[in-house]
């Protein structure tokens, strides 16, 4: 007999890793893109496309009715029952293998989905009709009757319970009592699903990687030749510095490397690196008293100023290094496994001095000068301030393994005596392996009198050796990085490692004493081959796109909704994992698992051909469509691209409205919101206030082919008046939805309409008051120094538009 | 369309968001009450002790098996029907526990004997914030009453971290500096000043109008969930947002220093102006694994200081009477020092309510002498070695939803708590 609480981790990482079945789902239709601005229909696609799931690894279904599997044996038994609670223990390397009751997952290998799914069926058709004492064998042993190893696994007023019973009944050809089960069959997944025009695709992309609107000619080559080309302009846009920065601020959300304690250099030990702060020679107030100091060099001095500058500039790139080291792999190609993996750590000119390795350097910066400019680097084993050496390495060099051994990184999440290395454990279950450890907690029955009544509970204790069987050895492949004062990453502890803990290893290969050196370098190895990184690593880039995780499988099985959500869940795994082996596939160049993704329908949905009422479709549908709350800074970026100048108010320095707009800080804040308060709705009608006062007049002062927003109309033109000015208006409110908004509306479309009625009213409104001035406003309307004229209120009226425009949701949302 | 006729289309639409447009000076704010959407109360504030306070320094004292070294149990002062350890001594600022218990021990609401069920800071902050261990989805109690109570206006659900989940129900909003609220209120104005509008009113009525004539036309689109959630949201956001400028009138001309204080500024200005429904506070961190009694001394009278504070203050501003609080720590602390003179993560702990509709001076609920919980009648609320349950964070959550009448809520409905009816606790509110 075997005790089911030490199944309870294997339980964590099968709810996490374990996929489910299915059926029903995965005939993913995708638009054939035709460089025209329609709407495409998911379902209707005319053939397949390059991105089209036809060039993809086929998947043997495509609904319920090609199933020999009964709907409720998928959908209840398997989904609520079988791969949540048998399959624990009942699976060829499960506690339970030598039982005859042996399963087999069918989330392993989604192309043998139905296979397994059978294979399953049989297997439960067979307990449930095999009798013992006059009763279902099924029914006995989940009940915990003949010697169940697992014990009472379900209560028989539980709703699994139920549910085996209501098979037991159906394989023995008996009425089934129970519910009707729902007699929908699941359409494919994106059927009646529209796809986004190509133009709109491209925009989005350009918008939320690059930073920028697309180009004439990317515009023109996507008209040429619709959703064809927009590989090669990824490939393009992939190449700017602008997605670098994007890629890096977008592994910071992820990783939240740059809040660590200290700052900049604080994540170098000055016991390791004296030459820490490098920059203190540099001070123009290096030797003076203090009072000389505040006399001769304030603040405001010049040279002052340009210290400062340097100081800032140096932190910076500490902070930033880790962040360069992903940009350095995706820039250059490199199998982004070696972000577990590289031997070699970026360092700019700056850093570089911080590292003490600036002199054998400096030749291979292009700008020794150049705070920004990183390279790679290997630095020597670490020694004392003295020289002597404390760190073993049989290279001579510091054992690096990617961000794993990154002194930001470890700096970044420290350890403690309690948790003794454990926080890293969890992030790095976390980041690169995309398991949260501490998502579903196991509850046990009574946590105090289990850590009471042993001596090393995480070591003896069956509810605490389940997790802590796989995270200490791991804790302690990081031994030697156990620095509990804060003051840099590395010195082992002085009392050897810990011996009440596992040893150190990765699941159930140890570390060999030989490795011990390079024991992150070992799991490093270890990690680029686990078939769990790359989907991570794919779930990163879908985090970077869409501003949120991917699903999680549903938990309640008591929902109605159940498997509505399981299927919803299902498919956007099975189209991560399908990215995850293009993106192995292609030697984890993470390039194309973006490429991938942006291609994918996820990210290309763009609303639904008709109005869906059915609730389980509905609940399928429920996470679909990007439909993303810009960050402050995606905002920013934006009004930049579209204005020509940026705002500054949500991300400067000294913005007060970063945090209130939902942005993170990467230390006490670290989660961005996705939903608008209040108070950021008051911070989005300042923005648009603000950025129209700022721009409108302005625009309007320069030559019409030198305008952003107005280059067609000029402030004579004046609604109600003759059929041509009409239409003219109406021409540079279209011009203004398809650059603020990103629509290719119609002269004609009720957008269009709703937005004329507001300029005409406007003016209208203001032909009609008394006591308006004929110039424009004071605060808004002024050029160098002199207020426009606006006899005819068309200035403030188009003001005002712009304003409208700012305020919507296609402006605010990506 | 007259506003509140759009606000029931919305309603019907299944968007459920729209606002007042309020006034600005503290005349207009009083007229506001007269609105529907201004929300009046009852307010819930959650102070989170984070990290995992000793409530055996608190509410629940020992003073034998070595448990506490700053007292003996011949040391335990009693308040009413509160047991509570002397701290008087030992601490530095804030308020003890005898002043506390001496002014509100008639209030309070002691349960001793909770179960956390684990020990880890993550999944046991999640699990006292929303009832729920195994799921990221449900929302927090803070958060499910705001979305239920109150959606329509703009600070529904105020947090200042810990574990600070929606569950996609209601927008959170963070406001990390009182000024902050100021900055906000006239966001139609140049630099927020009224008298210096962006734009003549009549375009701001026209831009207005507009907005809300799109948004009518589009319920009757055919529209992704996430595009109907997010549209709605955003309308609402932005329409609700003109109500902010009722909160500057009761925006303290100074801030305080200590941590609690300020956060009780910001939810109680937003309390009294009625832009917000639940606040959730936060102090740290009581993780005290080293120096357990010098980091509890120093924090816990910080975090009972905080309560006064807060109380005190919503006696000024008239709102006392509508408040009610849950003041709570993810965790207990070991009944033994560890070598560092600290105490390590423990699974039974305690909680303290206190406000409207809450019967004070009374404990449930109990740990034995070596901080073990003792199993409760949940008829009787007595404890019951032998037939008792144990009271975990899902019992005292289906309470507070009853306490603040949203259990059966469409919204409390989507993340049931499934107490079974013979674990429920009967008359806990007294």
């Amino acid at each position: 007999m075997f005790d089911r609480r030490r199944l309870l981790f294997a339980e964590l990482f099968l709810v996490l890793l374990v996929a489910s079945c299915q059926f029903g789902a995965v005939a993913i239709s995708t638009a054939q893109g035709n460089g025209k601005n329609k709407k495409q229909s998911g379902a209707s696609s005319p053939k397949p496309s390059p991105i089209d799931p036809g060039d993809r690894p086929e998947v043997d279904h495509r609904g319920p009715g090609c199933f020999v599997v009964d709907n409720f044996f998928a959908d209840e038994v398997w989904a609520k029952v079988g791969e949540r609670t048998c399959l624990k223990c009942h699976n060829a390397k499960g506690d339970a293998s030598g039982s005859e009751f042996v399963l087999r997952d069918p989330a392993r290998d989604r192309t043998k989905r139905d296979e397994v799914l059978r294979h399953n069926r049989v297997a439960f058709a067979k307990m449930a009709s095999t009798l013992a004492d006059g009763k279902s064998r099924l029914l006995r042993k989940i009940a915990g009757d003949l010697d169940h190893g697992g014990k009472q696994v379900l209560k028989p007023d539980s709703t699994g319970y139920k549910i085996l019973a209501r098979f037991v009944r159906r394989v023995s050809g008996k009425p089934d009592d129970g519910p009707a089960v729902a007699d929908y069959d699941a359409p494919p997944f994106f059927d009646g699903v529209e796809m986004m025009p190509p133009q709109r695709l491209l925009r989005r992309i350009t918008l939320s990687l690059a930073a920028r609107l697309p180009t004439k000619d990317e515009r023109a080559a996507v008209e040429r030749d619709g959703l064809e080309a927009v590989n090669s302009i990824l490939d393009s846009v992939m190449k700017d510095d602008a997605f670098y920065d994007r890629l890096q601020e977008a592994f910071n959300d992820i990783l939240l490397v740059r809040g660590y304690d200290g700052g900049g250099e604080g994540a170098l030990s000055y016991e390791h690196f004296k030459t820490r702060l490098w920059y203190q020679d540099r001070s123009p107030r290096k030797g003076l008293s203090p009072e000389k100091q505040r006399e001769l060099f304030p603040y405001s001095h010049p040279k002052m100023i340009a210290y400062t500058k340097l100081v800032n500039d140096y932190r910076e790139g500490m902070l930033r290094e880790p962040l360069e080291l992903i940009a350095h792999i995706v820039r250059n190609e490199r199998p982004f496994t070696e972000i577990v993996t590289a031997d070699y750590i970026m360092v700019s000119p700056y850093t570089a001095r911080g590292y003490g390795v600036y002199d054998e350097l400096q030749d291979k910066f292009n700008d020794p000068d150049d705070p920004f400019e990183f390279i790679p680097t290997k630095i020597k084993s670490l020694t004392d301030r003295n020289g002597r050496k404390v760190q073993e390495s049989a290279t001579g060099f510091f054992p690096h393994a990617g961000l794993l051994s990154s002194f930001q990184y470890l700096k970044r999440y420290p350890t403690t005596e309690t948790n003794r290395n454990r926080l890293r454990v969890r992030m790095y279950f976390l980041h690169f392996l995309g398991i949260d450890l501490m998502q579903l907690a196991p509850r046990v029955n009574d946590a105090a009198a289990i850590t009471a009544q042993y001596e090393i509970p995480t070591m003896q204790a069956a509810d605490c050796v389940v997790c802590h069987k796989v995270m200490d050895p791991v804790a302690g492949l990081l031994q030697d990085y156990y620095v509990v004062d804060g003051k840099g990453i590395y010195g082992p502890r002085k009392d050897g490692w810990y011996k009440d803990m596992f040893a150190p290893g990765l699941e159930n290969e140890g570390l060999p004493d030989n490795e011990r050196w390079r024991s992150l370098q070992w799991l490093g190895e270890r990690t680029a081959k686990d078939p769990r990184f790359p989907v991570a690593m794919v779930e990163h880039v879908w985090y970077i796109l869409t501003g949120r995780k991917p699903l999680l499988p549903p938990e309640d099985i008591d929902d109605p909704l159940f498997s509505a959500k399981r299927r919803a869940y299902r498919v956007q795994r099975d189209e991560t994992e399908r990215i995850a082996d293009v993106f192995v596939e292609a030697d984890f160049n993470l390039k194309v698992a973006f490429k991938e993704l942006v291609q994918s329908p996820y990210y290309r949905v763009d609303g639904l051909a008709s109005t869906v009422n059915n609730p389980r479709r509905r609940a399928e549908l429920d996470d679909v469509g990007l439909v993303r709350l810009l960050t402050p800074e995606q905002l920013e970026r934006k009004l930049t691209a579209v204005f020509g100048q940026e705002w500054g108010r949500l991300t400067h320095r000294e913005s007060k409205f970063k945090i209130l707009y939902g942005g993170i800080d990467s230390k006490a804040v670290t989660e961005r919101m996705t939903d608008p308060s209040g108070a950021m709705g008051a911070i989005q009608r300042i923005m648009s206030n603000d950025v129209a006062c700022k721009n409108v007049a302005l625009d309007f002062s320069r030559e019409p082919s030198d305008r952003l927003l107005f280059p067609n109309i000029d402030l004579s033109v004046v609604p109600g008046g003759d059929a041509e000015a009409k239409a003219r208006i109406r021409q540079a409110i279209v011009h203004l939805h398809q650059r603020l908004l990103g629509r290719e509306h119609a002269t004609d479309h009720p957008e269009v309409e709703r937005t004329y009625e507001l300029f005409a009213g406007i003016v209208g409104d203001a032909k009609a008051a008394k006591g308006l001035e004929k110039v424009g406003s004071y605060s808004c309307d002024r050029v160098d120094g002199k207020r426009l004229d606006d006899p005819n209120y068309t200035l403030r009226a188009w003001r005002g538009v712009v304003t409208y425009l700012l305020r919507q949701h296609d402006f605010l949302y990506e | 369309m007259q506003r509140r006729g759009f606000l029931k289309l919305c309603g019907a639409a299944g968007l459920g968001f729209a606002a007042p447009v309020g006034p600005s000076s503290i005349s207009r704010a009083a007229a506001a009450k007269a609105d529907p959407s201004n929300y009046e109360g009852p307010y819930y504030v959650v102070f989170n002790a984070s990290g995992g306070w000793d409530t055996t320094y608190l509410m629940d004292p020992k003073g034998v098996n070595e448990l506490n070294r700053l007292y003996k149990e011949g040391d335990i002062l009693t308040e009413g029907n509160h047991r509570l350890a002397p701290n008087a001594a030992h601490i530095e600022a804030g308020m003890s526990n005898e002043d506390f218990f001496k002014k509100y021990g008639n209030e309070l609401l002691v349960l001793n004997g909770l179960d956390y069920s684990v020990n880890n800071h993550s999944p046991c902050s999640r699990y006292m914030a929303t009832g729920k261990l195994d799921s990221l989805a449900y929302p927090t109690f803070a958060a499910l009453a705001a979305a239920c109570k109150g959606p329509e206006v703009p600070l529904a659900f105020l947090t200042f971290g810990n574990y600070s989940s929606t569950g996609n129900l209601v927008p959170m909003a963070r406001v990390p500096y009182l000024n902050s609220l100021n900055n906000l209120a006239n966001a139609d104005g140049i630099n927020g000043s009224a008298r210096n509008p962006y734009h003549d009113g009549f375009v701001i009525d026209r831009i207005e109008r507009a907005l809300q004539q799109q948004m009518k036309a589009r319920i009757s689109q055919a529209r992704l969930s996430r595009v109907e959630r997010s549209q709605s949201m955003l309308y609402a956001a932005q329409l609700n947002s003109k109500a902010l400028e009722r909160v500057t009138p009761f925006v303290p001309k100074t801030s305080p220093k200590e941590q609690l204080s300020r956060q009780a500024d910001i939810a109680l200005a937003s309390f009294k102006a009625g832009v917000c429904v639940s606040a959730n506070l936060n102090i740290g961190t009581f993780d005290s694994h080293k120096d357990n009694d010098i980091d509890q001394m120093k924090l816990l009278p910080q975090l009972l200081a905080g309560v006064d504070y807060f109380v005190r203050r919503a006696e000024e501003l008239e709102i006392r009477d509508k408040l009610v609080f849950v003041i709570q720590s993810e965790m207990g602390r070991t009944p033994k020092y560890n070598n560092n003179n600290g105490k390590d993560h423990w699974s039974v702990g305690s909680v303290m309510f206190m406000g409207r509709g809450i019967q004070g001076d009374r404990v449930i609920g109990a740990t034995d002498e070596k901080q073990f919980l003792v199993p409760i009648d949940p008829k009787t609320l007595s404890t019951d070695k032998e037939e008792g349950v144990r009271v975990r964070p899902e019992h005292i959550h289906a309470q507070l939803r009853t306490l603040a009448g949203i259990e059966s809520h469409e919204f409390s409905k989507q993340f049931p708590l499934k107490v079974p009816e013979q674990e429920t606790l009967k008359n806990l509110w007294g």
